[in-house]
Order: structure tokens, then C-alpha cells, then sequence
């Protein structure tokens, strides 16, 4: 083995590993404040209607595995579009994966400080994190994807808490109704638009097609884990309308995590405290990934792909990552208040990337199929 | 430079060897060579032909009594031409290089030297003394199997041999340590262990280039994959069975010369965490205890830190009646949660290390008067709180629950890391530390396998002897993270 190779396929992952990733995936920050921006109850037909939605996209995903092209990486997109074209799609990525790499982080961080820290600097707790994403990255791509069986073993779970909360005393079936919307309005709009986006992740997959060896079952993987997600989405969403109501629901930030401190144990006063640092596993393993995705963008962006990785290579990567989390933290997360101008990009970007790449590969295999 | 001065070196290595090799091997040579060696003898004989022969040999190293019955008596009543032919022991080999001469002789063998026909045999009378096979002390059991290993290379590969009485348990010998010249004795189950772990541990084994190999925990060190890492990438034991049950799931075991401990690999984590006495128990109470020693070895890196964290940062996570205990007993001390709790950590660990360097019976007192005197003194001088000490004797019970030293004492520095994390970033400072530890275990391998396997990556089928104990009879399949050539264990499946 080379000193220091980040890409290097020292083994490859199984289908399991997809229907992990996938659920993974899914179930970053967006799922924290998700019922924020449903609210009402007819939304819940909004999650399943949009994750049949996404279950085309799996489709259309799991067409570009089963191709030839997916096993070689780099080499399958040069070969599918021309080197020229990979590259700009690369350096045009590289600003989808910093915006939500950016978002999630800087999410994440923000309710570490709402419910763990009051006081504390983020700038901080975001450096931590980098730190540690940056560890696990050095290590290289293959024990970094091997992580998400840590990180699904350790949050995975969290959901099954709020089971509780179905049955409540005070819970009325009233607040499940309407279930049919009595107007469409474009709030409803943006509910689909944020579940997309909140569904959004596993196209970055094709990105790491090489590391998986399953081509046949690779559809049935994917949706696994999409409906996994699907029912998780929709189990949450049921638990806060009941727990809120829908009037309510709408006036808090994080009603999950809100949700979560309720939640009774003999030992500890606040589980909330513990399950939100536990979480961190997930967000590390998923920042870890687009960081390793980042880099490896960039190197095709720069032409650099026939070279060894580099440490210096990727301390230029990281930091301008960290820098630009930073910054963003400082002029933008920071100062946000009614609107959140990174989160409502990263909502129509992430729905956009979403529909885009799967789309787009589709239709080039296609019509290279044809050619 | 240091490239140039390396091969210089290197040269003159390979220089010497072979001016070694060409000088011819006379009796004033031999006598110059073990010049100044107390120990070493030459004695002169004749043959009933009068041919003269000498005998050269350590004597600390052969069994003296041997030497008059296998050689000396017969070679005195010898009337062949050939002295080689005199002798009936099985073990006699033609010497042709002083360096091999050198070799036998510092291996136990008496060198015969004809003064007629100018030649050199070696007669292997090796002094096989040492220790009987005793009880095991590192990894005691109540039930099962009392042999453990011994020095002796040997013995050890017969106490394996006896348990798998199978042609098919290879075992290839290798040679490491420009001094010691220490003998190697890798096995596998041909058939069964992968051939890739059998060509690692060769290939880790054959490059070893060191003067002096002396116990298999230092041979270890020079195969493991992560030099750097606080974890053992090989499972050390002194138990005959579990290598034999080792070998039989398909990892490759290698025995080191005068050393009592084997080294079986690929392990992981987990393995860590097994005991002997698991596969005897009854399979219930055996899965009760394994979950009980993760449960311990959990409890013994984190209740300290959680102490740190929730008296430094967390009293609302205390409910209400413990915050009233907590407050009563820390409000007369004059020390931070972290700098009370550092120094009782680092005060046991004082006593520890002091009660296992003590002659045994002086170890016990230590041991009384130092959680005793030193816990009780300690709350009424008003360093510790009576809540830290009860937290940290209960932490250091549960750290004697893992049956492995080596991870028992990882434990306590990754204890020392958490506390420090914790007394910044309290609850979160502690995952960020379980973080790091699942990404460094993650990251770690042993013979190229990862180390968190069977959960990263999952092999389903290997959990039933993971957290717990399953039935034997569940069990029908080998290991499949070993990735074993015989899937199954009943051979009517296969």
C-alpha cells in the first residue's frame, strides 16, 4: 500500500452497504426540522407522494450500477461525456457539496448550541467537528464508507424513542385531519420542494460506484433504504403533529429535538443532551464522505486525477472547506433570523442535484445505449 | 547520505559472511572462537583404532550425562573407519562452515571433530530443562483444560498438535534475530485457513530483520499492521485450546521459541472481549457474562468523564436528588471536578502498577492499604469527593472484567483522553471522544482484515458469537469474517 492514497480500493462493500448509505444519507439535518416546514397534516401524503417520487430516481441510479460505466469511476464518466465535460461537472459540483456540506454542519452545530451549549462559540464546535471528519477522512474512502455500519448501528435506533409519543393520553386523532389539503398554496410548494431535498443524498453514491461490488441486486438495496427513510420521515412527522399539534408545531425551531426532551430516564435528566451528541456519529460519517468527494472533485477539476493524493493536496481541501464553513457561520448562519438564505439554497439545490444527476445519467446511458 | 551509509553497511555485512564462509574450519580456529567461554570444553578421545577425535561443546547448553552415552562411550569403542558411523543418535549432521559450526554449537549440539579425515559433524544433545506444564496464570478458568504453554517450542507444538491430531495443521519454520537466532513456528490448517493470511504472515516474517527477537509480543510488534496504534493487532495467549479452537475457525497461529505466549491473527475487537471459558459455560450465562465484560469495559472508560462532565457542565442532566448528594460533598472542595478526578485516576494507577511490580503477598497490602487509606484519606483532607471515590472504585472493578491485559491497559490512556475532552466539551466532548475511538478501531486492521469486523464490515451470520455466546449447535458455519476455504463445521454439510 502507498504512503498515502485516499482513493484506494483496498476492499469493496456489498449491497448492504448501499441500503445503509442511502437511509444514511437522508437522514441529515433536514429530518431535525422537517415538520417545521410541513405542518400540516395532509403533508404526511406529501412525504409518500415524494418518496415515490425518489423511488424513480433510485431507479434511474441504480441503471447507472448495473452499467459498465459505474465500475470504473473517473474513467466511466470521461468515457460517458468527454474529459472536458467531467471536468466542469466536477467544478460545478464542487459548489453543490460545499453548500451542503455547509448546511449540515453549520445545522448540526446550531442545535448543539440551542440544546447542549448556549454559550459556547460554534466557531468552536465547528472546528471539533473538522477535526474529526478530517481523521476519518485521512484514513481514505474505503474504512470511511465501512463507517456508516457505525454510524447506522448508533442512530438508526433514536426513532424507535419516540414511539411513546404515538400513544400519549393526550393525544387526539384530530390533529392527524384534514388529511386532504382544502387549498394548494405555495407553502405546499415548498414542502415538496423541501422533502425532495430532504430526501436528496444518494446521488452522490455514483460518485463511489467503484468501492461497491453488488451490480445485480443494486435497485432492491437502494430502495431498502429509501423506504426505510420514508417510514422514519413519516413515523416523525405523525409523532410531532401529535405531540404539537399542528398549530403549535410551526412555532418551534427543532421540533424533534424538542420532542426528544420529554423523553423520561431513571439516570439522566436530559436524554435529549445525549441522543443529539450521539447523532454527531451520523453527521461525521456524512460530512466525512463529501469531504473525501470535495477533494477527489477537485482533483479531476485540476486535471490532477493520474496523480498520487497528496497530504498537502487535501490540507488545501480541508481548509478551504473550514474556511468557508467559517465564514459562512460568521456572515451568514449566524445573522440569520426569519430567513436562512444557505438553508433555502441548499433546499432547492439539494432537490435540484436530485433530480438533475439522476435524470441526466439516465438519459446518457440511454442514449449512448442507442449510439 | 543515510541511503549510502545504509548500503555501506550492508556491504559490509555480506564482506564478513563470506569471509566467514571461506575459512576452513580447523581445530585452532574453534579453540580461538570460544576463547574466554567459561563453559565451552574440548576434549580429546581415541577411538580402539587410536584415530584421535575431539569433542567441542557448551557444556551449559547439552545434557552432560548424554554426551558419555551417545557419544563419548561409543565412539570409545569404535572400530569402523568412519566416526560418523559409531554413533546411533538420529540427530548427527555433516558441518562444512565455520559459521554453521558456530551455529550447532550455540544451539546445543557437541561437535566431533575427526583429526584424520579433517571433518566436522554436529551431534544435536540440546538440554531440554525448563519448566513443566503448568496452569495457565494470565487466563484462569474454573472449568476446562488446565495445560498452558511452556518455553519450550517443542512442547508447545505438541500441546496444539494433541488437540488437532490432523496432517493437514502445518507448521513451517522460519528463523528471525541476527543474535538470538530465535526459531518461528507458524501453523495453519491447510484447506481451511485462507491462503492469504498464511502468505501475510509470511511474507510479515521473513522481512523482519532485527538483532534480537525475545518474546512473541516483540515479533508481534514487528507484523502488526499499525505500529502506532494503543491496540493489539494479535491475540496473545498461553492456552494450548485456544489455539487449537483458533486454528480450526481458520486464523494462523505462530508459537515463538523460549517464549510461553502464541500469537493467533486475524483478530478483531471483539476477540478481545472473549474468554475460554465462554464455549464452557452453559451458552446463556456465558452471553450474560461477555455482555457483562462490554458492559464493564464501557462503564470503566466512561463513568469518570461522565462525572467531569455532568458536575463541569451538565447539572441539569442530574436529577434532582443525586444533584443534592453531589452538591453537599463537592461544595467543600477546593479542586475542578477534572483535576479531582485526574488525580485519582492517576493515584490508582500509581497503586495498580505498584501492587503488580510487588512480590504477591506484599501486592495485596498494597492493594488494601492504597484503596482503603489512601480513598478514605483523600475524602477527609477534602481532595476527592466520596461520590468520585465510590465512581472510581467502581471503574476500576469493571476495568478487570476484560480478560486481556493489553486492552485493560489501552482502557486506561483512552480513560485519560475522554476525561480530557469531557472537562471541555462535556457530554459532547465524551461521543467526540467514542467517535474517534470507533473511527481509529475502524480504520485498524490485523493481517489485513479489519478489526471491527463482523459489525464494520457486517457479516451477519458471525453475531451469533459476538455480543453473545450462541449455541453450538447454531453455529454451524466458520467464521465468515475469517473468509475460512471449509464454510461449514459439521462435515456432513460439506
Amino acid at each position: 500500500m502507498s504512503g498515502f492514497s485516499l482513493f484506494e480500493k483496498t476492499s469493496s462493500f456489498n449491497g448492504v452497504y448501499i441500503t445503509l448509505m442511502v437511509n444514511r444519507m437522508q437522514m441529515l439535518y433536514f429530518v431535525i426540522i422537517m415538520p417545521v416546514f410541513l405542518i400540516y397534516p395532509y403533508m404526511i401524503w406529501i412525504i409518500i407522494i415524494v418518496g415515490l417520487l425518489s423511488q424513480i430516481n433510485i431507479f434511474m441510479l441504480s441503471k447507472w450500477f448495473n452499467s459498465n460505466y459505474a465500475s470504473r469511476g473517473y474513467e466511466g464518466f470521461a468515457e460517458l461525456f468527454g474529459e472536458r465535460s467531467v471536468r466542469l461537472l466536477s467544478f460545478i459540483g464542487l459548489g453543490f457539496i460545499l453548500l451542503k456540506l455547509t448546511v449540515i454542519t453549520l445545522g448540526y452545530v446550531e442545535v448543539t448550541q440551542h440544546f447542549i451549549f448556549p454559550s459556547l462559540n460554534t466557531n468552536w464546535m465547528i472546528l471539533f467537528i473538522l477535526l474529526i471528519c478530517w481523521y476519518v477522512c485521512s484514513h481514505g474512502m474505503t474504512p470511511t464508507i465501512r463507517f456508516v455500519v457505525i454510524a447506522f448501528l448508533s442512530t438508526a435506533w433514536m426513532f424507535l424513542l419516540l414511539f411513546n409519543f404515538l400513544f400519549q393520553p393526550f393525544n387526539s386523532i384530530h390533529d392527524l385531519f384534514p388529511l386532504l389539503p382544502y387549498e394548494w398554496t405555495m407553502k405546499s410548494w415548498k414542502a415538496v420542494v423541501f422533502i425532495f431535498s430532504a430526501l436528496s443524498g444518494p446521488e452522490y453514491l455514483v460518485l463511489l460506484a467503484p468501492w461497491f461490488n453488488t451490480r445485480k441486486k443494486v435497485l432492491k438495496y437502494m430502495t431498502i433504504g429509501n423506504v426505510f427513510t420514508i417510514f422514519e420521515y413519516v413515523f416523525l412527522f405523525i409523532a410531532s403533529l401529535f405531540f404539537f399539534g399542528p398549530h403549535y408545531l410551526e412555532e418551534n425551531r427543532f421540533p424533534m429535538m424538542e420532542m426528544m426532551r420529554y423523553l423520561e430516564s431513571p439516570v439522566f435528566e436530559r436524554i435529549d443532551m445525549i441522543l443529539i451528541s450521539v447523532y454527531l456519529v451520523n453527521f461525521v460519517f456524512a460530512i466525512s464522505i463529501f469531504m473525501l468527494l470535495f477533494y477527489g472533485a477537485t482533483r479531476i477539476a485540476l486535471k490532477r486525477t493520474k496523480d498520487q493524493t497528496t497530504k498537502s493536496g487535501f490540507a488545501v481541501c480541508c481548509s478551504i472547506v473550514s474556511i468557508c464553513l467559517f465564514i459562512n457561520n460568521e456572515l451568514l448562519w449566524k445573522k440569520a433570523t426569519n430567513q436562512n438564505i444557505l438553508l433555502e439554497l441548499e433546499i432547492w439545490a439539494g432537490a435540484l442535484t436530485y433530480l438533475l444527476i439522476p435524470l441526466f445519467l439516465f438519459i446518457s446511458l440511454r442514449r449512448k445505449g442507442r449510439v | 547520505m543515510f541511503r549510502k551509509r545504509k548500503s555501506t553497511g550492508i556491504g559490509n555485512r555480506v564482506e564478513r559472511s563470506t569471509s566467514q564462509k571461506n575459512i576452513p574450519i580447523t581445530l585452532e580456529v574453534l579453540r580461538e572462537r570460544i576463547d574466554n567461554m567459561d563453559d565451552a570444553k574440548i576434549i580429546e578421545h581415541q577411538t580402539q583404532n587410536n584415530k584421535l577425535f575431539v569433542l567441542i561443546y557448551v557444556g551449559t547448553l547439552i545434557d552432560d550425562a548424554r554426551v558419555n552415552e551417545a557419544v563419548i562411550e561409543p565412539l570409545q569403542g569404535c572400530v569402523n573407519e568412519k566416526i560418523s558411523d559409531c554413533i546411533s543418535v538420529s540427530e548427527i549432521t555433516d558441518i562444512s562452515t565455520l559459521k554453521e559450526a558456530e551455529k550447532k554449537l550455540m544451539l546445543g549440539s557437541v561437535l566431533i571433530f575427526d583429526t584424520i579425515e579433517n571433518q566436522l559433524f554436529a551431534v544435536n544433545l540440546k538440554n531440554t530443562t525448563g519448566r513443566g506444564i503448568e496452569t495457565s496464570e494470565t487466563e484462569t478458568i474454573l472449568y476446562g483444560a488446565k495445560d498452558s504453554f511452556t518455553e519450550n517450542l517443542e512442547q508447545n507444538i505438541t500441546l496444539i498438535r494433541r488437540r488437532l491430531p490432523l496432517t493437514s495443521l502445518k507448521s513451517e519454520k522460519f528463523t528471525v534475530g541476527s543474535q538470538t537466532e530465535t526459531k518461528i513456528i507458524l501453523m495453519y490448517i491447510e484447506g481451511l485457513t485462507n491462503p492469504d493470511f498464511i502468505s501475510i504472515a509470511r511474507e510479515k516474517i521473513e522481512s523482519i530483520d532485527y538483532d534480537q527477537i525475545l518474546d512473541s509480543s516483540q515479533l508481534a510488534a514487528f507484523m502488526e499492521d499499525h505500529n502506532h496504534s494503543m491496540f493489539p493487532q494479535f491475540q496473545q495467549t498461553d492456552r494450548p485450546d485456544v489455539c487449537a479452537f483458533a486454528l480450526g475457525a481458520g486464523k494462523v497461529t505462530i508459537l515463538v521459541d523460549n517464549t510461553p505466549f502464541a500469537l493467533n491473527a486475524p483478530i478483531s475487537f471483539f476477540h478481545l472481549f472473549q474468554s475460554p471459558e465462554d464455549y464452557i459455560n452453559r451458552w446463556i450465562v456465558a452471553s450474560f457474562l461477555r455482555i457483562l465484560r462490554y458492559f464493564s469495559f464501557v462503564l470503566s472508560l466512561l463513568m469518570v468523564p461522565i462525572y467531569v462532565a455532568l458536575t463541569t457542565h451538565h447539572y441539569q442532566m442530574i436529577p434532582l436528588q443525586i444533584l443534592f448528594v453531589l452538591v453537599d460533598t463537592r461544595s467543600r472542595l477546593p479542586l475542578t471536578p477534572f483535576w479531582e478526578s485526574l488525580l485519582m485516576l492517576l493515584t490508582l494507577e500509581v497503586i495498580k502498577e505498584a501492587s503488580l511490580r510487588m512480590p504477591t503477598k506484599s501486592g495485596q497490602m498494597l492493594g488494601v492499604i492504597g484503596g482503603i487509606v489512601v480513598g478514605q484519606a483523600s475524602v477527609e483532607a477534602g481532595f476527592a469527593s466520596q461520590v468520585l471515590i465510590v465512581i472510581v472504585g467502581i471503574s476500576a472493578i469493571a476495568s478487570f472484567l476484560v480478560p486481556n491485559y493489553l486492552i485493560n491497559k489501552a482502557n486506561t490512556l483512552i480513560q485519560f483522553i475522554i476525561l480530557i475532552l469531557a472537562s471541555f466539551l462535556g457530554i459532547m466532548g465524551i461521543f467526540m471522544g467514542i467517535i474517534l475511538l470507533f473511527v481509529h478501531l475502524n480504520a485498524l486492521t490485523s493481517l489485513r482484515q479489519p478489526y471491527l469486523a463482523p459489525v464494520a464490515p457486517f457479516y451477519g451470520k458471525d453475531w451469533l458469537d459476538l455480543f453473545i455466546r450462541g449455541p453450538l449447535v447454531w453455529m454451524k458455519t466458520r467464521p465468515e469474517a475469517l473468509h475460512p476455504l471449509q464454510k461449514w463445521r459439521y462435515s456432513r454439510r460439506r
